[in-house]
């Protein structure tokens, strides 16, 4: 290939310098989205260069990181500070230019850039995602940490009481938590259930990827319609964990394009105050959980006193342990406990921490 | 309950800044490599200093509004300041918050080590400093009582000579 400086080549880039404003009117240079291929060889930086102004200009959130990201992916790395400096000013292949071209716009359609590649990064696992099942939050890492520690206090650190141990996770989209658990815990079994069908389907893609499958149950049910369905699968869990969709529904239309364009709604939309999902996962809690089995629920930074007043009133099996603050010091978590079933002539039956 | 209080929230960025996090749990690796196996490698990680979380103020850029489902950002930079020193590790070297916030940790125990030995040092060479200092002092008056005692002798002899 001839090697010209970038600059020679930039009337080809685009539409907007190329055609006049005058005759064709802005909404014609708008049709005309897609950046063009680059005639000259460039390379890695120009690329992203070239891409990170391309999102600029289009008003796509995270110009930079989006076209790192994705050039990163391209190299068969995570970062783009883990591939090799020198690799970044050679020339592209033909092939590499057109696969950046190609990802990179759909980035500027914004879609997420997980949906571009395809995939991310969950604590230590890397996941395959895919639209429009809902993408893992950054947030919910720490829900596993949460549980991960509990876990660790109630029976030690991996003993035989282990392979007692079950979770259930409610909505578990690409199967971040379940897995991510399962991962760190070897002797733990999981139960994951999801409403949509391309979530299941994900999870168990991932299940399998990730050699974790003999330990997860995966099964397809909405709790709100079917609630019993799941009470079937599980009656003696030692953990129920959910990020359940959480968001206020008149909040939804407020949402990024990445998420209202792109990501399932049902997996974010949990009504008029956003606690439908969490109120009837609360309900079937102590159907589900052991004695002294604990449910994890990421929230809503306005739910946790919420949680505990309707609880206290509404769900007397469990007690309220504890609210627990996101990296950003949010109120995000609530820790809640079953209590202790007691029979007895004297007492009858009646509830004990 | 949690102990972390919101410090400082910026409005337009709404950055909000954490004291302390004792979510952070060991159970991830988070430097894979030299430093976590004791017998390789030059620093075994026992040397280092330990962190005191009540000493470390956290940040991690999540916008303004509520972040959780709310957000979806691929942005995972985490800074971590030591207060007490000023000493501030940024990390951003995984796609995964909860690992950067971990090596963020590790990166700060190698340089609160450098900074301590730094002080050690220092404080070696002012004690060096001081200890020759006084041998000095102690070596000129030595010198000067020499030198009265000789300008006695000298006024005595010249005396008894004349």
């Amino acid at each position: 290939m001839w090697r010209r400086s970038l600059g020679a080549g930039c009337r080809l880039f685009g539409c907007r310098s190329a055609v006049p404003q005058g005759i064709w009117g802005s909404s014609a240079v708008r049709a005309c989205s897609a950046p063009v291929l680059p005639a000259l060889s460039i390379t890695a930086l120009q690329a992203m260069d070239s891409w990170r102004k391309h999102f600029e200009e289009r008003g796509v959130p995270e110009p930079e990181e989006s076209s790192h990201y994705i050039m990163a992916h391209l190299f068969g790395a995570k970062t783009i500070q883990s591939v090799e400096q020198g690799k970044l000013t050679e020339f592209l292949s033909r092939e590499e230019t057109e696969q950046m071209w190609k990802l990179c716009t759909r980035r500027l359609s914004r879609m997420p850039v997980q949906y571009v590649i395809e995939e991310w990064d969950f604590r230590d696992l890397t996941l395959k995602m895919r639209p429009p099942v809902f993408i893992p939050r950054p947030e919910t890492e720490e829900l596993v940490e949460l549980v991960l520690t509990d876990l660790e206090t109630m029976c030690g650190t991996e003993d035989a009481l282990d392979a007692l141990h079950t979770c259930v996770e409610v909505g578990c989209g690409s199967g971040a938590i379940s897995l991510s658990l399962l991962r760190s815990r070897p002797q733990l079994k999981a139960i994951a259930v999801d409403q949509s069908q391309q979530a299941v389907d994900l999870t168990r893609e991932n299940a399998l990827r990730l050699g974790l499958q003999d330990r997860l149950q995966i099964h397809h049910i909405d709790v709100m319609k079917d609630p019993e369905a799941a009470l079937s699968l599980c009656t003696r869990a030692s953990a129920l964990v959910s990020n359940p969709p959480y968001l206020f529904s008149e909040d939804m239309s407020k949402l990024e394009p990445e998420i209202l364009r792109f990501e399932d709604p049902s997996a974010l939309d949990g009504g008029e105050d956003g606690l439908n999902v969490i109120k009837q996962i609360l309900t079937m809690a102590p159907k589900i959980l052991s004695d002294h089995g604990r449910a994890y629920l990421e929230v809503d930074p306005r739910h946790p006193s919420l949680i505990q007043q309707w609880v206290e009133v509404n769900v007397k099996e469990l007690r309220y342990v504890e609210t627990r603050h996101d990296i950003t010091g949010r109120p995000r978590f609530c820790i809640l406990q079953k209590r202790e079933l007691i029979q007895g002539p004297r007492v009858g039956s009646g509830l004990r921490n | 309950m949690s102990r972390l209080v919101p410090l400082i929230t910026s409005v337009c960025r709404g950055v909000l800044w954490r004291r302390g996090c004792p979510g952070v749990s060991p159970s991830l690796n988070p430097l894979p490599g030299l430093t976590w196996v004791p017998a390789a490698g030059k620093k075994d990680l026992v040397d280092l200093p330990v962190l005191d979380e009540d000493e470390l103020e956290e940040q991690f850029v999540r916008g303004s509004g509520p972040g959780g489902q709310a957000t979806n950002k691929t942005s995972n930079c985490v800074v971590l300041k030591h207060v007490p020193t000023g000493i501030v590790v940024k990390c951003h070297q995984t796609r995964s918050v909860e690992i950067n916030r971990k090596r963020a940790r590790g990166i700060m125990r190698e340089k609160l080590d450098v900074a301590y030995k730094g002080e050690l040092s220092e404080l070696i060479v002012k004690k060096k400093e001081s200890v020759h200092k006084k041998q000095e002092k102690k070596k000129k008056a030595h010198e000067n009582l020499e030198r009265k005692r000789l300008f006695k002798e000298a006024l005595v002899t010249e005396s008894t000579h004349e």
